[in-house]
């Protein structure tokens, strides 16, 4: 590792000190004390290492950042635009502080629905055996420094057979020069049901961290709708690790967005443990200006008769980056599965430069597996037909740009979120001629 | 699967034979003095000796690169002979001097290298271990002005050409396996057409690695001038033997403008035998580069052979309007490993290239495709398009795809496909239905999945392509 990055690492691992010792009881300190350790023996990457080959965090390693000691004040109005109203709770969180006021906890129809901090002393046997069950081997260098400062973040537990209303997790930038580390523990026990949206904004466009942890976990027969929504400000790293776990026949279904930040790195790592599991992730990435956008996922079919879809799309304006790495792995004995991967990516301009990757490693010969992917501009010929329409030439790319994206978008059965997701795309693609 | 597959996965390497002849032979190992020993030996100008010693130096800096998706146990490059050539004998005046040994040794190849090779319109320069023994069709060629020779003859006749194009292509230090390559290499071919010129026929090299434990090392560099026309073949058998053998070849193409090259392989080394013993380690860097406007270089191979393949014969597009091409075949069986596909980097604008990519993967091997399409920012109008398709036979192989796509310019247009499919039941049943046994069905399917590749082999190639595949699978499909 660079000395660089290494002093970083130390110096942004010394504000672990700030946090106080859990009153939950030693296991969590100890498992803090043990992520603390692998954090400091792990290598921060750097552009040597494959899987980080297009995404330099250098720019990040310059930065010193605070610990976020305390929410920065926010009153009720300014969240208003980014209010899911179809979510009866919401929790939400001030510069990675869960702040009550701001918050909307009601009856969740039996589940569990309440910050982590609450649910390692309430809940500890349940948070205890599913913590850090997601992430391979305690993950990358960020999955421990992540748990290493894990302090608050969601804890949603649905029982068997209950369906739970929308939740919504909002966290909420006010701060520059604050790293947060969020963590979300999703357990969905057999054939429950829940939606969930997890929610990055700030209200600022200063340079500012967010290295998140999400762990998922479904039982056999569950269903789980996952939003994934980042538009932290345009100056932000954003650094996030996604682990999901499938049982017998369970469902995930995900969409993840990049609309903000400088560099963000979306690692997302999807086991089908149980046979006959399902999955469809969306991924969608506007990026523009020197933004730089990187998915890294991994769909890894463990058992037989698991089908999984992958759509992955990017726009790319300016000077702007899209890297997507899609791996896919069909282990042996997961016969009959069925498979498909899409990446489509859009250049908008000279200097705008994607990466694609798909990978598919197949160890199982009854499976059928395929996977696309595509990186061109807009169709002369769809232009001309609009232009011949008498759409103006740029009214004609925006409208086209716009489509491009919003099909993935209207997928979503939120109409808030919809709604929220529309509109930043026209502001984005210049579209003035959609009617909502 | 069923026993007829299994059979047909079984049959044993028909070419494994090893012939008695002499070796001249260097002591094992690598050292600065080998290297020297090799060039004196070869009889070479000082500036090839300097390029093999700053090749060697440099390659005492590079460590092996692990990124491939293969295991092998650790290579012991001081365990290896870096030089063995047949004793010298008289001066060769036609083919009935040539050792009776060694063209039984042929025949039993079925080389066409005597009538068979006039009758075939081929000129066979055979490569036997390292040194070029015989080369045909020569003065045919001479009188259009082409030349075709061993690598150490060009060196000693052709000294300027040799030394204008060597490692322009293939710099010494491009990698590990490029670098000892650049150090060591023996012999190999060497092409040159001129200005204008359709070179009349196809030419053909047969390469054979005999001495045991002699690693080959070949080199072969062929340059296309403005306007000029070559079909190079390219066909490989080797003897079969239980200590791995490691071949580091280098290829290196140039194509002016206007110029065509097309380079077709036919790969069947001893792949080692059912458990994975023995075997060679093909690992090669091959690569072409479309200097000139309106060039075009063409990549076609057939990989059926080796217990380890690694190898992305690329092209790097730099006139404009320049296109590449990649048609591949690579078949694994047994404990065999592939890690093969292609490198297109487009430099210059409306640039164009292709690549079809056939993979089949049965026994319990591992097939990879590995590739890059990188369309540079000023590569304005490149066009790409990949399709890569794997097919899985028994259910303890495994196929993977690895393609890379680095995009910087917005007027590019990029395509990947991939799918991956196996032999159905159901496609069989229709055959049976149709008074088709399974075995005939299978071999008919196959030809199928491959036959976009095979359409780009020139004839002589395509034959015996369609009866390797059919024989290296024979037992396994069911």
């Amino acid at each position: 590792m660079s000395t660089v990055a290494s002093t970083w690492l130390d110096s942004l691992l010394s504000g672990h000190e700030l946090f106080p010792e859990h009153r939950a009881g030693c296991w969590v300190n100890g498992l803090r004390a043990d992520a603390l350790e692998r954090a400091h023996a792990l290598t921060l990457p750097t552009p040597r290492d494959e899987d980080w080959r297009f995404t330099d965090l250098s720019p990040l390693y310059r930065l010193a950042f605070r610990a976020p000691v305390a929410a920065g004040a926010l009153d009720a109005a300014s969240l208003a635009p980014f209010d899911v109203a179809e979510a009866p709770l919401r929790l939400t969180f001030v510069d990675g502080h869960f702040v009550p006021r701001l918050s909307r906890l009601a009856e969740a129809g039996g589940a569990l629905v309440l910050p982590l901090a609450e649910a390692l002393e309430s809940h500890a046997e349940l948070v205890r055996a599913h913590l850090g069950g997601c992430v391979a081997n305690g993950g990358s260098a960020f999955a421990a420094i992540n748990t290493a400062y894990l302090h608050d973040g969601l804890f949603l537990h649905a029982p068997r057979g209950v369906r739970v209303p929308p939740v919504h997790v909002l966290y909420v930038s006010t701060r520059a020069d604050v790293a947060v580390s969020p963590r979300l523990l999703v357990i969905a026990d057999a054939a429950s049901e829940l939606v969930l949206v997890e929610d990055y904004v700030a209200v600022h466009q200063d340079t500012y961290g967010v290295n998140v942890v999400a762990e998922v976990v479904a039982g056999p027969g569950a269903r789980v709708r996952h939003m994934r929504l980042q538009h932290d400000s345009k100056n932000a790293f954003h650094i996030g690790t996604t682990g999901v776990r499938l049982d017998r026949d369970a469902q995930y279904g995900a969409l993840a967005v990049a609309f903000g930040a400088r560099i963000s790195r979306l690692d997302l790592h999807l086991t089908q443990a149980g046979p006959g599991a399902r999955c469809e992730l969306d991924g969608l990435a506007l990026l523009a200006g020197r933004q730089l956008a990187d998915t890294h996922s991994f769909i890894d079919h463990a058992a037989a008769d698991g089908s999984s879809r992958q759509e992955h799309r990017c726009i790319v304006d300016d000077g702007a980056h899209a890297v997507f790495n899609g791996r896919i792995l069909v282990r042996e004995g997961a016969q009959r599965t069925n498979s498909a991967q899409q990446s489509r990516n859009l250049l908008l301009s000279d200097k705008a430069r994607v990466d694609a990757k798909p990978q598919l490693e197949i160890f199982a010969d009854d499976v059928k597996c395929a996977h696309g992917a595509t990186v061109g501009q807009l169709e002369a010929e769809e232009v001309f037909y609009l232009r011949s329409r008498g759409l103006s030439e740029s009214a004609a790319r925006a409208m086209l740009t716009y489509a491009f994206a919003a099909g993935l978008v209207n997928r979503i059965a939120l109409p808030s979120v919809v709604a929220r997701l529309r509109e930043t795309l026209t502001a984005r693609t210049g579209n003035t001629e959609i009617v909502r | 699967m069923s026993t007829v597959l299994q059979n047909l996965i079984d049959q044993p390497y028909q070419h494994g034979f090893v012939t008695d002849i002499e070796s001249d032979t260097v002591p094992k190992g690598l050292s600065e003095e080998v290297i020297r020993q090799i060039s004196l030996k070869k009889d070479e100008p000082d500036w090839l000796l300097e390029f093999r010693l700053a090749a060697y130096r440099h390659w005492l800096t590079l460590s092996e690169p692990a990124w491939p998706n293969v295991k092998y146990p650790p290579i012991d490059y001081q365990d290896i002979i870096y030089y063995s050539a047949p004793k010298p004998k008289n001066k060769l005046a036609s083919m009935d001097e040539v050792d009776p040994e060694l063209r039984r040794t042929f025949e039993k190849l079925g080389v066409p290298l005597h009538e068979q090779a006039a009758l075939a319109g081929v000129a066979v320069d055979v490569i036997f271990d390292s040194v070029s023994v015989t080369t045909t069709y020569k003065q045919k060629l001479a009188d259009v002005g082409i030349v075709f020779c061993s690598f150490s003859e060009a060196v000693r006749e052709h000294p300027e050409l040799v030394r204008r194009y060597l490692g322009t292509v293939v710099p010494a230090a491009d990698n590990f396996y490029a670098a000892l390559n650049s150090a060591v290499f023996t012999d190999g071919s060497f092409v040159y057409i001129p200005r204008g010129v359709k070179c009349p026929m196809e030419l053909s090299t047969y390469f054979r690695i005999n001495t045991q434990e002699s690693g080959q090392f070949e080199r072969t560099l062929i340059v296309a001038e403005e306007g000029a026309e070559v079909s190079y073949l390219e066909g490989c058998t080797a003897p079969r033997f239980d200590t791995n053998q490691l071949h580091a070849a280098v290829v290196e193409l140039v194509a002016l403008d206007n110029a065509y090259i097309k380079y077709s392989t036919v790969q069947n080394w001893y792949a080692g035998d059912a458990n994975g013993v023995g075997g060679i380690y093909n690992f090669v860097t091959k690569r072409g580069l479309c200097q000139g406007v309106n060039s075009r270089i063409s990549w076609t191979q057939v990989e059926t052979g080796s217990a380890i393949t690694w190898k992305y014969p690329s092209c790097v597009l730099l006139g404009e309007n320049s296109v590449g091409e990649f048609y591949s075949v690579a078949l694994t069986n047994h404990r065999q490993q592939a890690d093969t596909g292609t490198k297109m980097i487009h430099v210059g604008r409306n640039t164009r290239s292709t690549i079809v990519s056939k993979g089949i993967s049965a026994g319990e091997s591992n097939n990879s495709y590995r590739g890059l399409v990188k369309i540079g920012p000023k590569a304005a109008g490149a066009r790409n398009y990949s399709q890569c398709d794997s097919m899985l036979i028994g259910d303890r192989c495994g196929a993977n795809t690895f393609p890379y796509i680095d995009v910087q310019n917005s007027t590019a247009r990029v395509e990947h496909e991939a799918t991956t499919s196996k032999i159905g039941e159901d496609q069989l049943f229709y055959f049976a239905s149709r008074g088709i046994g399974n075995e005939e069905a299978v071999s008919m399917i196959i030809n199928g999945f491959v036959k976009d590749v095979f359409t780009q082999l020139p004839m002589e190639f395509a034959v015996e392509a369609g009866r390797l595949l059919g024989l290296k699978l024979e037992g396994s499909v069911g």
